[in-house]
């Protein structure tokens, strides 16, 4: 039976690279045991199985070796402390991959604007990725990353090679101490500084709920028109194929209609409390 | 005379729009400063005698913190008005500011301008105005890095 038909079936993936991101994050790269899942699109998350204990969404942050995947996991609870704690060689399940992407190539010819809040870059890196890999197609690939102090910064070492690579990378963290000699305070105070073409800017957001409603704010203050601005939603998601309803939005399910959304459809939802 | 014309001061984001008469009497208590990395420009308590103006580079306001440490409350950059207690008494610096990276800035003389926003209301006006914009937005800044957005949680994943 092929993983298409069955997308519910964890497929095994073996843990061949542990990268310690901060000291609750870590970036493991995993790599098909058996048939590996469908071809992923930066932006679609998977549901990460940790056996005999439980799964969870996470998002893709990249490509990992011989068709496999890289997924970057915060240790918030009984599944994910398992998941980060996971050794070279141990296999985990995988099924997947669920979701809308963010359609990166819809910027190409425009300038892509990526504003990242603390391990919202995770699902964030593989756009940009993309996006580098074919650098020409877009004229500026601008990344604004933010994170609540140097320490607690994820993929902190390829800053310098994405700058290397053509994207223009500015950071600013919530807390820091004498010696850091980046910008202190929140993302949204570095959108007024990297001179956006608002007409030809299509921004990627990904971060805690107020994080990404305060920067679309201040985006549509710039003038960037709220159908080029896309959120990456996050919600209770536990079957990953629109059965279950426990990641219910209004009326998306954001395992099947998400995650990552239009801020115009996005904007009426977050403003209901109750949802 | 200071060598700085109301059309340098023009140029610069926080006096956006301010008219030109109000920009000649700015002009005749500023100089252009430049600041090399890890100069300190005031220190926490002493009396807030000038103000600036950033064109390029970096500034960090600190504060002194137990166990001798110096922590960085906010970074201010191209554009920004570095200063506000200049305008406030008791005219004393609440924090501590330290170039983090070579700047170039507007210096102005905060006695003189205070001197002139009140012989003049309207230039008092358009000033506070603009003071009164960039304390707002480093008001809200500062509430949203106050709810910790980034602190670890799995209420929405769900997650036991």
């Amino acid at each position: 039976m092929s993983q298409v038909a069955a997308p519910v079936l964890p497929a095994r993936y073996q843990v061949v690279e542990r990268q310690e991101e901060t000291h609750d994050t870590v970036t493991l790269c995993l790599r098909p045991v058996d048939q590996p899942i469908p071809a992923y699109q930066p932006g679609q998350f998977t549901m990460l199985y940790a056996p005999g204990i439980g799964e969870v969404p996470i998002s893709i942050s990249g490509t990992g070796p011989d068709l496999g995947l890289a997924q970057t996991v915060r240790a918030v609870g009984a599944v994910t402390r398992a998941l980060c704690a996971c050794t070279p060689g141990r296999v985990i399940g995988v099924r997947g991959p669920y979701g809308t992407g963010w359609d990166v190539a819809a910027a190409a010819g425009d300038d892509l604007l990526i504003v990242a809040g603390g391990i919202g870059l995770a699902p964030l890196r593989g756009a940009l990725l993309a996006a580098l890999g074919h650098r020409e197609r877009y004229r500026r690939v601008v990344a604004l990353v933010g994170a609540r102090s140097p320490e607690e910064l994820v993929f902190a070492r390829e800053l310098d090679r994405w700058r290397d690579d053509g994207a223009e990378v500015a950071v600013t963290v919530d807390q820091a101490v004498a010696g850091w000699t980046g910008h202190v305070g929140v993302v949204t105070q570095l959108l007024g500084r990297a001179e956006i073409e608002s007409a030809r800017t299509t921004a990627l957001i990904c971060g805690p709920e107020v994080m990404m409603r305060l920067t679309a704010r201040e985006l549509r203050v710039l003038g960037v028109p709220t159908t080029r601005i896309r959120v990456s939603l996050e919600r209770n998601m536990r079957c990953g194929v629109a059965e279950c309803g426990h990641c219910q939005l209004g009326p998306l399910l954001l395992c099947r209609d998400g995650p990552v959304v239009s801020y115009e459809a996005a904007m009426p939802l977050l403003a209901i409390r109750e949802l | 005379m200071s060598g700085v014309t109301p059309a340098d001061l023009a140029d610069h984001a926080f006096l956006l729009g301010m008219a030109d008469g109000h920009l000649a009497v700015l002009a005749r208590d500023c100089w252009v400063v430049p600041v090399p990395k890890g100069h300190r420009l005031f220190a926490e308590g002493d009396t807030a005698r000038r103000f600036w103006l950033i064109r390029s580079g970096r500034v960090a306001l600190d504060v002194h913190a137990p166990g001798d440490r110096q922590l960085i409350v906010e970074t201010l950059g191209q554009g920004d008005l570095l200063g506000l207690s200049w305008l406030v008494p008791p005219y004393q610096w609440q924090f501590s500011a330290t170039a983090v990276a070579d700047a170039m800035t507007f210096e102005f003389n905060a006695d003189a301008v205070r001197a002139a926003c009140e012989s003049d209301a309207g230039l008092g006006y358009q000033l506070l105005q603009r003071v009164m914009s960039a304390a707002s937005s480093r008001l809200q800044a500062t509430r949203i890095r106050m709810l910790d957005l980034y602190a670890a949680s799995s209420t929405v994943r769900g997650e036991p």
